[in-house]
């Protein structure tokens, strides 16, 4: 029996579906508690949620927050990557530039908090050398309102990840399109932008969707480093998740659904503008 | 790229060495002296408590063994999952692929918490909570989306011209993927092993509703440490916990030493 | 190989499913003798689920009380670090699902926690009068036991420690304590950015806030003996929030961020940012010191009108499939050994809930000469300043209007 080429993906696909059951699964058992009061079908808890002005809050936050991290750890690990392929190729190489993700958030966390809050190590050292006078005068960088202390988390940890998806696409890199471009006399910025940035940018974008997401919805590193007020949302959803008596679920439940479906439109929007992009790259060769 | 190759090399290893090296080096540093006071003269307590702490705990060895177990159990259905999948978001086009996407990263937008507490009531109807098994399935959720995106991504670079002609030779679809397809995905497929070793390593919330207790990995015991007030023995802990994927990379890379036309150690370029 | 992969792995999957299955249950422990339910738990492994992030409590139980079970009563003690929101999260979900053989056999409890349990019926009991060591060396009448943070205890849980909330300071930088929220006030405009306390999501933040209510009131009987509604809270409440306000600009950081757990102000006061922290023990400064995270100059102090002290609980979840094991390690650990053991400060320092009155002679000196070390008060002192704790709506409601009282509308 001969396949046709749709059916082929979709039999390829099948592990993948079978998977998907399980966060969906989740998913529309949370969505049942937060559309559910007292048996009855209501929106009432969504109602609710749009009311608080802490939620909105948060959401913008954590947008902010998020975005900003996103932006600078691909800056970051786009440059370095190119930069330093043929380093990060040895195995030395990228052993150093992975290590972070040998670490969970929370203990990078935590060695921010060492090296930077106002007793930590910098601030140490530059009162042993007499830059400051005392640690009161090194400035607030954890637990500060506009998240530095998370956003250099963050940095540590997701710029390895975005060498580590980068790294492939650089590796594999065909230099004859490089060497093309020299021909035609293209500058160093044609060289990046037509021999590099189509392959780069589909999966920067990709990485980008994934780290936003990430750190958007992460709980450990807010509860370390984030300030009391404002606060990001999954602290706040924790909370009414594990709020006393448990009668606060539906409403965490509710802002879970809510900022995953918005989170999940932005997804789909550049995954659509991405695959298109894309297709025409496989095809044609390299 | 010939240019100022020594001036290159010692930039990169000053910002290597600076970002995540010395984070390290501190953390080793931290994990064999007491806390630090902030006054006038500078010193340092030596002290093997932390160390001390950490091997004293009952389940340390047999936690990092199940920690390794499942670990290897979850990378093999991720690569079995991701490889599949993300060989059919590269080279065939379809209505929805666009969804598809953004349905496999719904599992990191959406909380694992709450994902795992969904999933634990239908888990023991299955009678697959408290078990090994059930906890590997969790495992998956957090990390298949990057193992789909990142095979996918081996996929693409690699280009179907490739595939399609060496089926032109007469190769079959298995002999294609053991000699062609796996050896050139072998960078992405580190990537993947490695990304998905290190997350599994430190699920720990989904691990304790699922596993309920009955599968104790190397998360179970560590994370409660993690409020400890001692950086000494949290600095211990961490270090033993970042010295467990370091043990399975090495594993894998002797496997994957006998990956047909590889020479070991080096990717092809 | 694909497919064939794909389906191997479905099959694989069923059949260990279904090895996982099975189990017996044992016949209520509550028609039985106390002789029967031990000849039931003998030979039997009871698994101890509870936070596990103190290694003197975990060294106790595996170094001292493991052993000392299976010699005196054949049991095998299993303990596993799990969180108690996430004992409970699990206890629910198998109550929907309807699991009766549940692995969980003892869970650490109090408070809120379980208030919830309770109500949830995620408990099994009334089992607490059916052990000896209960009958005989504790206060059967204590409110102390009866209670749990205003939810009556109906014997669903037994007393296995109880605990003081005090606060801690460096006697090198402090001379003289504050006796009262009064003087802690002055101190604090004295000494601006040298105090500050948990966000009170934290449990010990929640519980200052507590302290302070009473503080804060004209007598702490109006919130203890009161039943709690918002309103009377609301009315009662307001000096309370008056004097954080007033505090807060004084506070570290100018009171615009609290530490979000206990942990962030141990770390800031072992470094000296902050010269006070506190804690719902009274012996938690004698570990922290000796592991060198606070300084050896640290003492610890109650203010006026008193120190909050509550009891720690052991119960049995619904589902437990060795209830009677579960019973007989419960009744070692209420056993006057066992709570000599943990009062010590060689592994815990945990106070003991037992009547020591009843105790043999012999057993009565040991418990009275016990030296709990030098940051511990004294017995006299903190049983003068004892205040129980009020009905645990408080906590909830602490939490729910702090920010916005003190943080959000400043």
């Amino acid at each position: 029996m001969r396949l046709s080429e749709t059916n082929k993906a979709w039999l390829l696909l099948l592990p993948a579906f079978l998977f998907l059951l399980l966060p969906l699964y989740g998913l529309l058992s949370a969505l049942w508690s937060s559309l559910t009061v007292n048996g009855a079908f209501s929106l009432s808890v969504y109602q609710q949620l749009m009311e608080r002005d802490a939620f909105w809050g948060s959401l913008f936050y954590s947008l902010r927050i998020a975005i900003i991290a996103t932006l600078l750890s691909l800056g970051f690990g786009l440059v370095f990557t190119r930069t330093f392929t043929h380093y990060l190729n040895k195995t030395s190489g990228k052993l150093a530039a992975w290590i972070p993700m040998l670490f969970p958030h929370f203990v990078w966390g935590y060695l921010v908090l060492l090296l930077f809050q106002q007793s930590g190590f910098i601030s140490y050292m530059a009162f042993q050398i007499g830059i400051i006078e005392s640690r009161e005068a090194f400035p607030i960088l954890t637990n500060d309102k506009n998240g530095f202390g998370m956003i250099i988390t963050y940095m540590g940890k997701e710029i390895p990840f975005v060498i580590l998806m980068l790294l492939p696409i650089y590796a594999q890199q065909n230099s004859q399109y490089h060497d093309l471009v020299r021909t035609l006399g293209g500058n160093r910025w044609h060289r990046f932008k037509d021999a590099e940035w189509p392959w780069v940018y589909p999966v920067l974008l990709e990485t980008g969707v994934i780290l936003f997401s990430f750190i958007f919805s992460a709980y450990e590193i807010p509860y370390l480093l984030g300030a009391t007020f404002p606060e990001m949302i999954s602290i706040l959803t924790y909370d009414w998740f594990y709020a006393g008596d448990w009668s606060e679920r539906p409403l965490a439940f509710a802002a879970m659904i809510f900022t995953s479906v918005i989170i999940g439109i932005i997804a789909w929007i550049g995954f659509s503008l991405m695959n298109r992009k894309r297709w025409l790259l496989t095809k044609g060769s390299r | 790229m010939q240019y100022k190759p020594r001036m290159k090399t010692a930039s990169f290893w000053f910002l290597t060495g600076s970002l995540f090296l010395f984070p390290v080096l501190f953390l080793i540093v931290k994990s064999f002296t007491l806390p630090w006071r902030y006054q006038a003269d500078f010193h340092m307590h030596f002290t093997l408590r932390g160390w001390s702490t950490l091997l004293s705990e009952n389940q340390l060895i047999s936690a990092t063994f199940i920690s390794l177990l499942i670990g290897a159990v979850v990378v093999l259905l991720n690569l079995i999952i991701g490889l599949s999948a993300g060989k059919a978001l590269a080279f065939y086009q379809f209505k929805g692929k666009s969804i598809m996407d953004t349905l496999f990263l719904l599992p990191l937008i959406f909380p694992l918490l709450a994902i795992a507490m969904g999933v634990h009531i239908a888990m023991i109807r299955l009678g697959l909570a408290d078990s090994w098994i059930g906890v590997v399935l969790i495992h998956l959720v957090p990390t298949i989306p990057y193992s789909i995106k990142i095979l996918r991504n081996g996929y693409v670079s690699l280009g179907s011209a490739m595939l399609e002609q060496s089926t032109s030779l007469g190769a079959n679809v298995r002999s294609r993927f053991l000699t062609i397809e796996l050896p050139l995905l072998k960078p992405a497929l580190r990537s993947t092993i490695f990304l998905t070793f290190v997350i599994s390593l430190s699920q720990y919330v989904i691990t304790a509703i699922i596993g309920g207790g009955n599968v104790v990995t190397l998360a179970m015991v560590y994370f409660p440490f993690l409020q400890s007030a001692s950086s000494t023995v949290l600095a211990a802990f961490s270090i033993w916990f970042a010295l467990v994927p370091i043990l399975f990379y090495l594993i894998v890379e002797i496997i994957l030493c006998f990956l047909p036309y590889q020479s070991p150690w080096r990717i092809k370029t | 190989m694909k497919k064939s992969g794909l389906v191997g792995f479905i099959v694989f999957i069923f059949l260990l499913s279904a090895c996982s299955q099975g189990q017996s249950q044992q016949s209520n422990p509550n028609d039985l003798s106390w002789d029967e339910i031990k000849q039931q738990a003998d030979g039997t492994t009871v698994n101890i689920h509870m936070w596990g992030g103190d290694e003197g409590i975990n060294q106790y139980m595996d170094e001292w009380v493991a052993p000392r079970l299976k010699e005196q009563y054949n049991i095998t003690l299993e303990r596993v670090p799990m969180d108690t929101q996430n004992i409970l999260q699990k206890l629910q979900s198998e109550k929907q699902a309807g699991k009766k053989d549940g692995t969980i056999d003892i869970v650490w409890v109090n408070g809120e926690n379980f208030k919830n349990a309770k109500e949830n019926g995620l408990l099994y009991g009334p089992f607490r009068d059916q052990l000896p060591n209960f009958n005989d060396y504790y206060d059967q009448d204590s409110l102390a036991f009866q209670y749990d943070f205003g939810t009556p205890t109906e014997g669903y849980e037994a007393p296995w420690g109880k605990v003081q909330f005090v606060f801690q300071y460096d006697s090198n930088k402090i001379s003289n304590p504050p006796k009262s929220f009064d003087e802690l006030q002055s101190w604090i405009n004295e000494n601006p950015g040298k105090f500050t306390y948990p966000n009170p999501d934290d449990f010990s933040g929640n519980a200052f806030l507590r302290q302070l209510l009473y503080a804060t009131v004209d007598d702490p009987k109006e919130i203890i003996e009161e039943p709690f509604s918002n309103e009377y809270a609301t009315k009662k409440a307001e000096p309370m929030w008056e004097y954080l306000r007033t505090i807060k600009p004084d506070l570290w950081r100018n009171g615009e961020h609290y530490p979000a757990s206990l942990t962030e102000l141990d770390r800031l006061y072992s470094q000296g940012d902050v010269w006070m922290t506190m804690g719902y023990n009274e012996a938690r400064a004698e570990h922290l010191i000796e592991q060198g995270v606070f300084p050896e100059s640290t003492r610890s102090f109650v203010m006026e009108p008193g120190s909050l002290g509550n009891t720690h609980f052991l119960a049995i979840p619904f589902n437990s499939s060795n209830k009677s094991g579960a019973m007989a390690a419960i009744n070692f650990l209420l056993s006057p050994d066992a709570q000599y053991k943990k009062l010590e400060p060689t592994y815990w320092g945990d106070n003991t809930p037992i009547s020591v009155d009843k105790l043999p002679e012999e057993q009565q000196k040991k418990f009275e000469s016990l030296d709990r070390g030098e940051t511990v008060l004294s017995t006299e002192r903190l049983e003068n300043s004892f205040l129980p704790e009020a009905d645990s709506g408080y906590v909830e409601w602490i939490k729910e209007n702090w920010k916005d009282e003190i943080i959000r509308n400043q």
